[in-house]
């Protein structure tokens, strides 16, 4: 600890929060404001003064909460699902799998974890699809429902056997609190005799300046070593502004925006694309269908008849066709938008040609959400259209995507599998740390897609993956950070 | 997409050769195939195939046969002889409306090992769940000949009708078959919505299964031991039956084993004639020389086809000028139209030599009127200070309703949602502009935030989608007038006039949020949060927000759209 050498000018309001400080030693910046019933900005303002002179210093500090998830909340209030199978299971000594569902009332998923466990454990057996227990022992992780419990009331408690547990079994999930700490370097009863309360000068007034007195007063000197009270302009999303920098590429390269709606009919998620109906990409496990309403109107216009043709006979294509018989009831089921191809798909009626189109659009499927799969997520997506056009263009339509947008000459094309293109691509970029990354594909629309649109011509469909792209691009491995909603992030991530 | 398992060495034997784990996933986009994972202790690679409509590559075998035409290893259609067996299947007529069809084949001189069996099963279980959609349009059945005696029946049974499934010890009758085996649970809707139960009975009484739900314990047991199989497929779809005991045969020809036919007595309600299956008549394609080299913008000869289509194990030959007969191998169904074989060609040249070309269609590009707007209408919050943000458009139905005070919303929800967090579609975006506030209350105020951003909303019995702006401000001097004031000059800006009437919300304090009004038409909403939604949300400083419909603003190009 050492005096101060100079002498120091300090506006009154700092000495006052000096002082206080001084009294404290150490005190939180958040009990600080709080005392002194400052605002942030006047605060850091008056705190400057103290830090630049080597008065107070300021340390950040991050403490990590465990909040419960709602699985977590629910197995503190009910209990853990492998102390209810066993409580159930002791009722009723044996059961199969779809009794001790009932008992449960969970999903099917979460049993069967329930079930791993205790087997794990060798608490269980399982006997021609009956269930028993090995053991009637009824403690079953007993201390991890206690540190349920106590995260639930909002109790401090110690978890560090339990971290890993929390987190995997999706029970809790990590809240980081900051802070900053200040801490006093030379206490006021040492520096009082340097310090004097300035009369701040340090301001040019309008007054000053028109009568004249700036002429005598001499204006202290700022101390440009510091750093300057934060700031946090107003900004564009970072994922946001990229998606924007994609868009003037593509509309760059000569491509039209194209948008549609969210809530889409199957007709141009799926019919329109040559998806046949019993395809399994169509499951409740791979396309969120929409509850209310469940149906929309088909289009009134000829093609519906057509694609119908497609379906059921190849049309006047030549192809054999999916050969069932095509229901219009399947197809007006509404869901959300699966693949930006959909908008794609509205594209081709009454399209002109040449034509070359892109859309930005969200998309959703059924995915638990985890660190590389949302929920939703935006896919780039678009047609060329053109008489001369061949697959030999397609690929140097790809090559140009690799070299402009996701700015690499290093990439591969591979055969793909589209229901809708023939012949279909991947294009993959060779990422220097993490190997090949499908970044693409595309392929030649099938003429059981377009030849229902009375369309002669070939049209190229592609999509690129810019979600992965943006995350190559900035470094970013857990995909949900695409839509942080962390204040720190949205303010101070830096533009690329 | 499926996604299978085998293992390394094995599959390096198959091959014939030696290859890093690069070169082999390099070899398998030959086959659509992909390396996801390889686990060196395990000697396990987990190997993705991209392709649905190919079944016969959800197998090592199936993805070697055409890496070795690629290597030129082989070439053409490989041929099998297939031997007469005296065994027969009948058919009964009472199947014409649940599951008619059947195929069946007999191999012999098998040896399997357990790690063949399990690959063997593997291969059934893809086959089964995504080619024959979960059982219901095909599925696979394989049993010990020895045990079976010729003709088989397959018929409707009575439902008293007893037998040991596999896996169990005590027979059971079928219903209680459904209802407590965990295959007649998984599979049991299929046999239900027949309205009666298909079985598969030997000449000797014996039960071969009840197809496609169960096999039977003792003849529907396979093991090492195991030297001559029945494989017998059932379904809805002709085609598909056929097809998938066609890609088992092949199979079973590349481990070695003999196959022999099995005849098939069908009732005249299901099929005019009697077959012998494997039906391996192979089909044929014609494609135009011309058509080839104008879609790949390539100049080959007839002969370069020729020899581009053996690669890929079809066979092919001239019958015109540019005309080319084109045979399919019997194991698959995915041609469909000569664009197919179109592809077949280029993977042949390799997409990766074949040459890009420096394309030109020359077109005006350009952003939608729509996303100009939405720009403009950004960098003006931007400018107002305003940090953008980015939200979930599927959201949790709290967010947009008790968190923010409300009951009665008239929100799109999902049948099938994973979590209840991600089980609605948004309707307007303030409630998540305070969620995401009531995330940063340890962050300095004063907090401005804003979104501009699809949302959903039901009109009548009609869904639309339409782009919001919403602007809030959260700090300890947060004051309606912080918020009027950009509001008034977003709205000055953009050259709209507006008139702002009192309005009880229940997010909101009454007195301080009213509607906004455009040309006689409300269409958005500003005021002080309400302290009880402040405290709900746990966030400890006032906040106000606005929100408008940018479709309602007249010097904008926003446009609703409707789903239909």
């Amino acid at each position: 600890m050492s005096d101060l050498e100079d002498k120091v000018a300090l506006p009154p309001e700092a000495i006052k929060l000096y002082k206080r400080i001084s009294s404290l030693k150490e005190i939180s910046m958040k009990e600080l404001e709080k005392e002194m019933q400052l605002d942030r900005g006047k605060m850091e303002y008056l705190l400057s003064f103290l830090i630049s002179n080597a008065l107070v210093e300021r340390t950040t500090t991050v403490n990590q909460k465990y909040i419960l998830t709602d699985a977590g909340k629910q197995a503190a209030e009910k209990g853990l699902i492998e102390r209810l199978i066993v409580t159930a299971l002791l009722n009723k000594q044996s059961l199969n799998f779809s009794e001790l569902a009932k008992i449960l009332e969970c999903n099917k998923q979460e049993m069967n974890a329930g079930i791993g466990y205790l087997k794990k454990l060798g608490l269980l057996q399982i006997i021609q699809g009956k269930l028993s227990l090995l053991d009637e022992k009824i403690e079953i992780n007993e201390a991890m429902q206690e540190v349920l419990k106590e995260l639930s009331k909002g109790n401090e408690v110690d978890i560090t056997q339990h971290q890993k547990e929390l987190i995997q079994r999706n029970l809790a999930f990590v809240e980081e609190i900051k802070d900053s700490i200040l801490k006093i370097i030379i206490p006021y009863s040492k520096s009082k005799s340097m310090i004097t309360e300035s009369i701040d000068k340090s301001r040019l007034t309008p007054a000053m300046i028109r009568n004249g007195s700036w002429k005598t007063t001499k204006l202290r000197s700022y101390n440009l070593d510091g750093d300057p009270p934060k700031y946090y302009p107003g900004r564009k999303q970072p994922y946001a502004q990229f998606l924007d920098e994609v868009k003037q590429k593509l509309a760059a390269l000569g491509f039209q925006e194209m948008r549609g709606p969210i809530v889409e009919l199957e007709y141009w998620n799926f019919d329109a694309l040559f998806q046949a109906q019993d395809h399994p990409a169509r499951e409740w496990s791979d396309v969120y269908r929409v509850a209310n309403p469940k149906l929309g109107k088909l289009p009134k216009e000829k093609h519906v008849k057509l694609v119908q043709k497609s379906h059921e006979d190849g049309y006047d294509t030549g192809s054999k066709g999916w050969r069932y018989k095509w229901s219009p009831e399947k197809s007006a089921r509404l869901v959300l938008r699966a693949h930006g191809t959909s908008v794609s798909a509205r594209t081709l009626v009454g399209l002109t040609v040449p034509s070359k189109y892109f859309s930005i659009s969200r998309c959703f499927r059924p995915d638990t959400v985890d660190a590389t799969h949302l929920s939703e997520f935006n896919q780039a997506e678009g047609i060329v259209a053109d008489p001369s056009i061949t697959f030999r263009d397609l690929l140097g339509i790809l090559e140009t995507f690799a070299l402009d947008v996701a700015e690499t000459d290093k990439f591969l094309f591979k055969p793909d599998y589209y229901p809708f293109t023939e012949p279909s691509v991947e294009l993959s970029v060779r990422d220097p740390k993490l190997g090949n990354i499908e970044f693409g594909g595309a392929g030649i629309f099938r003429p059981e897609v377009v030849r229902p649109f009375d369309i002669e011509v070939p049209v190229i469909a592609w999509g690129l993956g810019i979600d992965r792209l943006f995350m190559v691009k900035n470094g970013i491995t857990d995909i949900r950070e695409l839509f942080s909603h962390k204040m720190e992030w949205l303010r101070s991530a830096k533009m690329s | 997409m499926v996604s299978i398992k085998t293992s390394y060495t094995k599959m390096k034997e198959l091959l014939g050769k030696d290859v890093t784990i690069e070169e082999l996933d390099d070899l398998l986009a030959f086959a659509k195939s992909e390396i996801d994972d390889y686990v060196e202790e395990e000697d396990m690679l987990v190997i993705d195939i991209k392709t649905s409509i190919r079944p016969d590559l959800w197998c090592p075998e199936g993805m070697v046969r055409e890496i070795k035409g690629i290597l030129e290893q082989e070439a053409g259609i490989p041929e099998y002889e297939v031997k007469k067996s005296n065994y027969k299947v009948i058919v009964d007529p009472k199947l014409a409306t649940s599951r008619p069809y059947i195929a069946c084949a007999i191999a012999k001189n098998l040896n399997l090992t357990d790690y063949s069996i399990k690959q063997l099963m593997q291969h059934s279980e893809k086959i089964d769940n995504s080619y024959g959609r979960k059982r219901k349009r095909s599925s696979i059945g394989m049993y010990n000949l020895s045990m079976i005696e010729s003709p088989i029946e397959y018929k409707v049974i009575d439902k008293s009708h007893k037998f040991v499934p596999l896996e169990h010890e005590e027979e059971m009758d079928l219903p209680t078959i459904l209802e407590k085996h965990e295959k007649g649970h998984e599979f049991g809707d299929i046999v239900k919505g027949y309205g009666h139960y298909p079985l598969l009975l030997s000449a000797n009484g014996t039960t071969l299964s009840l197809p496609p739900v169960i096999n039977s314990d003792d003849v529907g047991r396979i093991t090492e031991d195991t030297k001559e199989f029945l494989i017998e497929v059932t379904g809805t779809n002709y085609e598909t039956v056929n097809v998938v005991l066609n890609i088992l045969c092949q199979n079973m020809v590349d481990y070695g084993s003999d196959i022999y036919s099995v005849e098939i007595i069908y009732p005249p309600e299901i099929r005019k004639e009697n077959e012998v299956t494997p039906l391996l008549k192979k089909e044929t394609i014609i494609v135009d020389l011309d058509k080839i080299n104008r879609d790949l913008g390539v100049n080959l000869t007839p002969d370069e086809v020729i020899a581009a289509l053996r690669k890929r194990r079809f066979e092919c030959k001239a019958t015109g000028k540019s005309e080319l007969e084109v045979e399919i191998p019997p194991y698959r169904k995915d041609i469909l139209h000569w664009v197919d074989i179109v592809e077949e060609v280029a993977i042949a040249l390799d997409y990766n030599k074949i040459g890009a070309t420096k394309w030109e269609v020359i077109t005006t590009g350009g952003l939608l009127p729509e996303t100009e707007s939405e720009n403009k209408v950004r960098s003006i919050l931007v400018g107002s200070g305003g940090i953008e943000i980015f939200s979930n458009i599927l959201t949790e139905p709290e967010i947009l309703t008790t968190n923010v005070n409300l009951t009665k919303v008239d929100l799109v929800k999902l049948q099938n949602p994973v979590s209840s967090t991600y089980s609605v579609l948004r309707d307007r975006l303030f409630p998540l502009l305070i969620n995401v506030l009531s995330k940063n209350t340890h962050e300095t105020y004063p907090q401005l935030i804003f979104e501009v951003g699809e949302v959903v909303k039901i009109l009548g019995k009609r869904v639309l989608t339409q782009t919001h702006a919403s602007f809030g401000f959260a700090g300890a001097e947060a004051s309606f007038e912080d918020v009027h004031k950009r509001l008034h000059m977003m709205l000055d800006l953009l050259d709209t006039e507006y008139k702002i009437e009192p309005i009880s919300h229940p997010t909101f304090t009454e007195g301080r949020s009213g509607k906004i009004i455009i040309a006689e038409k409300t269409c958005g909403i500003i005021g002080e949060i309400h302290p009880s939604v402040l405290e709900l949300n746990q966030i400890w400083v006032p906040v106000v927000v606005f929100e408008i419909q940018l479709p309602s603003i007249p010097t904008l190009n926003c446009k609703k759209k409707f789903t239909d």
